[in-house]
């Protein structure tokens, strides 16, 4: 089996960090701001001593001047929680380079750079439904775990966004990745939806080939849904054509408009766009990356 | 309308094989898209694709249907009725003399010719046929007895326009040789009526109406019909006739040269149909002269003319005689021969003469080359015998070359030595008594009198001069003459003792090269202008000119001829049943056919 990503890509990534714009809850210390307070350097504020409290955090220069126990309390430093679902639909089953090849690499990259920074990875693929990657990931010594998980993963069968929803709900807030085509007889919206209601800080990465951005081909043909099997004649002209294109811009749009309206951030990739483009100039572009 | 090929009709079997294309589903390759429902529902088509559903509104199909449909039109060649009546067989003579080349109509009449020719051929049914002929000086059947009308396009085409005669009466007795009894034939003549004398009371007459499609409209031409150069006693001049044929006067120039170089131009204004005589003069040294007239008339062929200057050559002839005062002054009248005159003592064979003439003397050895002998002395090789009283006298034959415009009838001759039973050759003149004058080709020209011409009157008429100048002529013919010929005349040309090669440059640089041991014919003059015969002699080159020009007053004055008197039709030879000709409409209709392919190719690609 080919390595995931190669040697020299991942050093490049390490400089990379995922970037949140709030602080984050995680369990584990970490090199994020937490919500909690904890040790570090950094002050966050004062409260009276109960009993019970570590006697230690104990500000004397404080009693010295109120004569009162006043606990010094400190911003602690946790890890960030990241989610990366990834379509490996029958509809990613396609296109040259193939979207589903393409969505593991580019997951694998994300997982990297948060590994890296000592942040949790869980990873999630989905078609009919959710399959969990196991459990979290961190640290680097994971990083051959979760690449070899990743490309265990079958691809094929029908695409259902709305099984997303228990998973997504379940979360911690945190960050989470979506990687998809959006394409499927279900809409999309209702996974990003649960994302913004999991107050998740994340993005939706739409993946497409670029044989589907612009045909490559004209004439009579029988066309099979790959994901339902259901056939349908057609015949392609330049008119027809242009009727495609009208109908994925506005597929394209709709998920766009929806991930907007949750705060989350979009792109749109092509399979034919390398790896390293995506993450060194779209993903950070984005602000996802930094 | 009517249909030339109505069983291509069943190539209407394609429209209901094309319907059922349509219904039929179409063997279409599998393709896996990643969403289908992105695609655009072409419902329409894919009901049309079932097996034998409803025939629904497809502008696909009614464009195919009406292609269809219109190629199944072409197919049968509908054409319509033109308005040319037509017989089964087309004879169809076109003139191609040298006054069809006059551009009274444009381009030219021949070229008009050429395009009503290509009409009628447009119009033959299937069942037509249809013959070529080119009327030139010499008639050329261009295509015998055919129905492919590109062919006949084809031959048409090629035709060109000659620089002679148009010879109707030698076309119109081949056009008869080409009908055969019984044919439903019918003659088309494409001409300005300017051709040569027709004979009317040929044979049976014609097997076939003849219908005279005149060519041109104007008879407007300046031309140029005479040009002779004469030598006097002290000069030299040409003498050129100019006439105007047309109706409206002219002013021109006229430029004349001597081997190339312009040694006078003169304006001249002539009135309608008025003709001047231009005396010019001809440098002593000049070998060519040219005249040129600048007349901007609709015909180019008699607006220059060429003419030899250079004397010809002379030829030694002696005359052995103990005097014969009419004799000598006869044989001087030609300008080329240099005569020696003897008295039989001072006789000597061994002096090379081109001619010798022996009169009343025969010498004991004959030369070798022509010779005349006049009543040789009795015991002599070529004397007759005893003489005989003589009556009339007359041509052995009347059309003999020899006696041209040598008239006979007031000749009287006392008596003549009796040559009936002589064998120097074919008699030229006769009488009741016996052959007065013998002739022979071989081995040399010679010619025998059996008559001591102080006993006729022979020398006192005519005749006489006329006759010792054709036999001179016809003995010593000049090696190239150098007098002007017609287009398509054929030229003499005699070799010079001990030629190598003999070649003739024509007009347009154009080489024949001609026997060396023979006297020649030769035929190709056709162009107009001037003719150089080389003769290389003992390593040489000996060079002499003749010349071509048109010198036709008959074709200068160019005016069509509203009709011809043409042979009587022998209404016994053949069946006369005419039939409009067809106009095809096939190549538009199929034209259409092609535009709606390209529509229907347009809406396909519009997705409707």
């Amino acid at each position: 089996m080919a390595a995931l990503l190669d040697p020299p890509l991942l050093r490049r990534l390490e400089g990379l960090a995922l970037q949140v714009r709030r602080a984050v809850s995680g369990q584990m210390g970490g090199e994020r701001r937490a919500t909690a307070r904890g040790r570090s350097v950094e002050f966050a504020d004062f409260r009276n001593y109960s009993p019970g409290d570590d006697f230690r955090l104990i500000d004397w220069n404080a009693y010295a001047r109120l004569d009162r126990y006043m606990l010094r309390l400190f911003v602690a430093e946790q890890e960030l929680p990241l989610s990366i679902f990834v379509d490996l639909s029958g509809s990613m089953d396609w296109g040259r380079p193939n979207k589903a090849v393409t969505a593991k690499r580019l997951a694998g990259a994300i997982a990297y750079v948060a590994l890296a920074a000592l942040d949790r990875v869980r990873l999630t693929v989905f078609a009919a439904g959710p399959t969990s990657g196991g459990a979290p990931y961190r640290g680097r010594r994971a990083v051959s775990e979760l690449f070899s998980r990743l490309q265990s993963f079958p691809v094929g069968g029908p695409t259902d966004y709305a099984r997303l929803v228990w998973p997504i709900g379940k979360q911690r807030p945190g960050m989470t990745v979506l990687i998809s085509d959006g394409l499927g007889e279900t809409s999309i919206d209702s996974a990003i939806a649960a994302l913004g209601r999991a107050r998740q800080e994340g993005a939706i990465l739409q993946l497409l080939a670029p044989q589907e951005i612009a045909p490559d081909w004209t004439g009579d043909a029988r066309l099979r849904d790959s994901e339902t099997g259901v056939e349908r004649e057609f015949t392609s002209t330049p008119v027809t054509q242009g009727a495609y294109l009208q109908a994925l811009a506005h597929r394209t749009q709709e998920i766009e408009s929806s991930a907007h309206r949750r705060g989350l951030r979009y792109a749109r990739l092509s399979t034919d766009q390398p790896i390293e483009d995506m993450v060194q100039r779209t993903l950070r572009k984005l602000g996802l990356l930094s | 309308m009517t249909f030339l090929l109505p069983a291509a009709a069943v190539l209407a079997l394609t429209l209901p094989a094309i319907v059922a294309l349509y219904f039929l589903r179409i063997r279409r390759p599998t393709r896996i898209v990643p969403a289908l429902n992105l695609w655009p529902d072409q419902s329409r088509d894919r009901q049309a694709s079932v097996p034998w559903q409803r025939l629904r509104l497809s502008w696909l199909l009614l464009l195919q249907l009406l292609a269809a449909a219109l190629l199944v039109a072409a197919a049968v060649q509908p054409a319509l009725s033109a308005g040319t009546s037509l017989a089964r067989h087309s004879v169809v003579l076109l003139d191609v003399s040298a006054s069809m080349q006059a551009r009274d109509v444009q381009p030219s009449r021949l070229d008009e010719a050429k395009k009503e020719i290509g009409g009628i051929i447009d119009q033959l049914g299937p069942q037509d046929r249809m013959t070529l002929i080119a009327v030139g000086s010499v008639p050329r059947i261009l295509v015998s007895v055919v129905g492919d009308r590109q062919a006949l396009h084809r031959a048409v085409n090629e035709i060109g326009a000659s620089n002679g005669q148009a010879d109707l009466s030698a076309a119109l007795t081949l056009a008869a040789g080409l009908v055969r009894p019984g044919d439903d034939a019918r003659a088309y003549l494409f001409s300005d009526g300017i051709v040569g004398p027709i004979r009317t009371e040929s044979g049976n007459g014609l097997p076939f109406p003849v219908e005279y499609h005149r060519i041109g409209v104007s008879g407007e031409n300046v031309g140029l019909t005479s040009l002779v150069v004469r030598t006097g006693a002290q000069s030299r001049a040409a003498y050129l006739h100019v006439q105007n044929f047309g109706q409206q006067a002219r002013s021109f120039s006229l430029e004349w040269r001597a081997d190339g170089r312009l040694v006078d131009v003169r304006p001249l204004t002539l009135a309608g149909g008025q003709a001047e005589d231009v005396v010019l003069p001809v440098p002593t040294d000049a070998t060519l002269v040219s005249a040129h007239i600048a007349a901007g008339d609709v015909f180019a062929l008699d607006d220059t003319v060429t003419a030899v200057a250079r004397a010809p050559r002379a030829f030694h002839v002696l005359l052995v005689t103990p005097g014969n005062v009419f004799l000598e002054q006869a044989i001087r009248l030609r300008a080329d021969i240099q005569l020696d005159v003897v008295a039989p003592a001072a006789y000597k064979s061994s002096a090379p003469y081109a001619m010798s003439i022996f009169d009343r003397y025969s010498p004991h050895a004959l030369p070798d080359g022509p010779f005349i002998v006049i009543d040789p002395p009795a015991g002599s090789p070529l004397a007759g015998g005893p003489a005989i009283g003589i009556g009339r006298t007359r041509a052995t034959d009347a059309g003999d070359p020899l006696l041209t415009n040598v008239d006979l009838r007031d000749v009287h001759i006392a008596r003549s030595q009796d040559l009936r039973t002589n064998l120097f050759g074919r008699p030229l003149i006769t009488s009741l008594q016996t052959p007065l004058v013998l002739v022979r080709d071989e081995p040399f020209r010679q010619a025998l009198f059996g008559f001591d011409l102080h006993e006729s009157d022979l020398p006192l008429r005519i005749a006489f001069p006329i006759l010792i100048q054709k036999l001179s002529e016809w003995m010593l013919p000049p090696s190239v003459p150098s007098h002007s010929f017609h287009p398509d005349e054929p030229v003499t040309i005699v070799p010079e003792t001990g030629a190598a090669s003999v070649t003739v440059i024509r007009p347009d640089s154009s080489r024949r090269t001609l026997a060396t041991n023979s006297i020649s014919t030769f035929g190709d003059t056709d162009l107009i202008g001037l003719y150089t015969v080389e003769q290389l002699v003992s390593g040489k080159v000996d060079r002499s000119w003749f010349t071509v020009n048109l010198f036709s007053e008959q074709i200068s004055q160019l005016k069509p001829a509203e009709r011809l008197t043409l042979p009587p039709i022998n209404n016994t030879a053949t069946v006369h049943a005419l039939h409009r000709g067809q106009l095809e409409i096939w190549p538009w209709i199929a034209l259409v056919a092609l535009g709606i392919v390209v529509l229907e190719w347009l809406a396909f690609h519009r997705g409707l």
